[in-house]
């Protein structure tokens, strides 16, 4: 396993290039609305807590690729919960947009609800309870969402396992490369969800409500995107 | 608006994701800024149909990807086929996308014939939708030539 510890740093590295251009790209959209949808004292922390949870799938599916020595089983495996979870990212973003341009009775998705409604009462019990939580619990499945870089991650990943002597070898190796690639990933998606955070959409109502426009539009993305992947 | 916006950026986080969506229909926000792919990006050869071949120099190099239809996500067979020179070291072919990272994807090739080296990969999906790929071939010590191609998901 020694020898195979300059990888974990060219992991490391690729995941803050790729997260830099690719993810900032496809993943970005979910940080922001993330962001958006949160109090600024408690933003770091849970974007935190968020990609702690991305980054703890991807070592698992590390650890599966290498455990497996193979790539495409495991790609083939995951492929309809991968779809689910496009679908689900795409309509979380939309219903984010739709309640913070107050255009559904429940007011913020993860926020603070206004009205008395069922669904605020409920929506309230889950920011003000657990929300913190549901980031971790949001990061280890939104760990799954379909990504080109993750995938390519993976192939090495299985590489590695197959290269390995044991079968505990095999998941350690997978597991690490892409720890090491997704902690590589933490870096760029955690300062564009500070960006989103600074206070700057939510002071002005036209830039809020715009922002509310373009969420709405990437959750209708993702889950077109989700239907026919 | 604008003027409303002022220090600490007021309206950085609203251009943000403006550049995020972009990004997210391209697949990558700098692309977006700066404009589309460029025409040496754009597709050079039909794989689906069968090999292809191009010129570095007086070298003449033959790609082919089996099986057909060349798809994504499963295991493909690479053969390279060299003309016009000796290779002191073996030949490797790294897969990406025109105007997208998508980490490093290498595909080591192995001498099978005198002229023939052959090896293993997977061509990803990228759940934007876009299907044309690049696969950059390295002779080393020589020279690079891309083959630029649509794969079906």
């Amino acid at each position: 396993m020694l020898s195979t510890d300059p990888l974990y740093l060219a992991f490391f590295i690729t995941g803050l290039t790729v997260g830099f251009g690719h993810c900032i790209g496809m993943c970005g959209p979910i940080v922001v609305s993330l962001s958006l949808n949160s109090k600024e004292s408690h933003l770091v922390f849970r974007h935190l807590l968020y990609n702690a949870g991305r980054v703890i799938t991807y070592g698992i599916l590390g650890g599966l690729a290498g455990t497996l020595g193979s790539f495409t089983i495991l790609a083939s495996s995951i492929l309809s919960l991968q779809k689910g979870v496009l679908i689900f990212a795409g309509t979380l973003i939309l219903l984010m947009g739709l309640a913070m341009g107050g255009w559904l009775p429940f007011g913020n998705f993860l926020g603070s609800g206004g009205s008395s409604s069922v669904f605020s009462k409920w929506f309230q019990r889950f920011s003000a309870a657990k929300s913190s939580v549901c980031f971790l619990l949001l990061g280890l499945l939104l760990g799954l969402l379909p990504c080109g870089p993750v995938y390519t991650a993976l192939i090495a990943s299985a590489r590695a396992g197959m290269n390995a002597q044991t079968t505990p070898e095999a998941w350690v190796s997978g597991m690490g490369l892409m720890l090491a690639f997704g902690i590589g990933t933490v870096a760029p998606l955690l300062l564009v969800g500070k960006l989103a955070g600074l206070g700057l959409m939510k002071s002005r109502p036209l830039i809020y409500k715009i922002s509310s426009v373009l969420m709405v539009l990437v959750g209708v993305y993702f889950i077109i995107q989700g239907i026919r992947y | 608006m604008l003027k409303s916006c002022t220090i600490k950026g007021r309206c950085l986080g609203f251009l943000l994701l403006i550049c995020l969506f972009c990004g997210m229909m391209t697949g990558d926000p700098w692309k977006a800024i700066a404009g589309g792919p460029s025409s040496e990006n754009s597709v050079n050869c039909d794989m689906q149909q069968g090999p292809c071949t191009k010129h570095l120099g007086d070298i003449i190099l033959t790609l082919d990807i089996l099986p057909k239809p060349v798809m994504a996500m499963k295991d493909l067979t690479f053969t390279l086929t060299v003309s016009g020179k000796n290779l002191s070291s073996e030949p490797f072919i790294d897969l990406g996308m025109p105007g997208m990272d998508m980490g490093p994807n290498r595909v080591e090739l192995r001498r099978v014939k005198d002229t023939v080296y052959e090896g293993q990969g997977v061509i990803v999906r990228c759940p934007s939708g876009r299907k044309t790929w690049k696969a950059t071939v390295t002779l080393p010590q020589t020279g690079k030539v891309e083959f630029v191609f649509d794969v079906i998901y």
